[in-house]
């Protein structure tokens, strides 16, 4: 345990957290941070209440470029080794999860014909509240996982996923349903 | 005192300095590339010119590694890894880019060609624990983030293998490779969309 009394060791904390996120837009109450956090790009990026980034075991790397934004909702957490790449958007809502060394990106860098080297245009990209994304998951530009979803770890995902499903594989089919109500 | 006076040369001073650093930083940063290859590939048997690590790499050179002109290695979280074991063979064409975290390892030849491109968390090894078969990728190849390729599979030019697909069979030139295990289609049938 450390020396000094709880509340002051945990305001302590919330500072350190918060010189480590100065590169941050906004960053609401309570931010913890352990290990490293990237912040690049000179995009914004906002956090919610409440956010939790644990670095420790891989950098977490927030690429925001210039004109795109990056939005974690209240109390999102992050695992060590997640990347997410923003060149227009990436929104992600409360309660999300997302696990060690997942990819997040709203552009694909290259285009698949023609010059490998422009940019092709962005698609904004959406993880909504209470989604669970799994390690090694990647996200591709245009996913938009809808409300409480489950993505297994090392799935790929490109396009809508409905609510309250879990997907896996890859290609990504669903899982499971889970019945509503 | 009018602080608005005193206040805009020090604005564009700052604005100069930016520049400056803007301008400086980028060349220091490749001078400081190109050092560190050098360092790096101390052990390789042939170096191309203009060879560039950005980040920490590791190589293990045991067998025999070719590397071509103009490559770039991109530093970040992970870093690149170099394995050649005794008496395999690992070739690099010209003007290959590397993203962080990629692996490579060969036991017994593993041959890439030029202007290739990989993403970050690609793995390409040529033994998997039941059989070893040597791997080629021709030239013009785009392996996406977290793509593994299995031994014994020939990429065809010009193809891309999709973010995290595991291509056990071979690719051949001109398709888009994707899933596990990877199926291909031909570029020209992909739609022209940005998706996969």
């Amino acid at each position: 345990m450390s020396p000094l009394p709880v509340p002051l060791s945990r305001e302590l904390g919330t500072l350190l957290s918060r010189l480590k996120l100065r590169r941050c837009r906004a960053v609401g109450d309570a931010p913890t941070v352990l290990g490293r956090v990237w912040i690049h790009g000179s995009g914004e990026v906002r956090l919610g209440h409440r956010v939790v980034l644990d670095g420790r075991t891989a950098p977490i790397e927030l690429h925001a470029m210039k004109g795109g934004s990056i939005i974690l909702g209240d109390d999102v957490a992050i695992e060590g080794g997640a990347s997410l790449e923003a060149l227009q958007s990436i929104t992600v809502g409360a309660g999300a999860k997302l696990g060690a060394f997942c990819k997040v990106m709203d552009n694909q860098h290259h285009p698949l014909r023609g010059n490998r080297h422009e940019r092709p245009p962005s698609v904004p990209l959406v993880i909504e509240d209470g989604v669970t994304v799994g390690s090694r998951a990647i996200l591709l530009p245009g996913s938009h996982v809808q409300q409480g979803a489950t993505v297994a770890p090392g799935t790929v995902i490109s396009r809508r996923i409905p609510p309250r499903v879990t997907v896996g594989g890859s290609p990504a089919r669903v899982l499971r349903r889970e019945v509503a109500g | 005192m009018n602080p608005r006076l005193s206040a805009l040369p020090l604005s564009t001073w700052m604005n100069h300095l930016q520049g400056l650093r803007n301008a400086v930083e980028p060349r220091a940063e490749r001078a400081l590339a190109l050092a560190r290859a050098r360092w790096l590939f101390r052990s390789v048997q042939s170096v191309g010119r203009n060879v560039a690590a950005y980040g920490s790499m590791s190589v293990q050179n045991e067998g025999t590694i070719q590397l071509g002109d103009r490559l770039t290695f991109v530093g970040g979280m992970m870093p690149s890894s170099l394995v050649c074991h005794p008496g395999a063979r690992l070739s690099i064409g010209s003007d290959t880019q590397f993203n962080y975290g990629v692996s490579l390892e060969a036991w017994e030849s593993v041959s890439i060609g030029e202007r290739c491109m990989f993403a970050s968390f690609v793995r390409v090894g040529d033994r998997d624990g039941h059989r070893t078969a040597p791997i080629v990728i021709d030239e013009d190849v785009w392996v996406a983030h977290g793509a593994i390729i299995m031994p014994g599979v020939r990429v065809g030019a010009r193809s891309v293998v999709s973010a995290g697909s595991i291509v056990t069979q071979d690719v051949p030139p001109d398709s888009l490779a994707m899933g596990n295990p990877a199926r291909n289609m031909s570029l020209e049938l992909v739609a022209r969309e940005s998706g996969t």
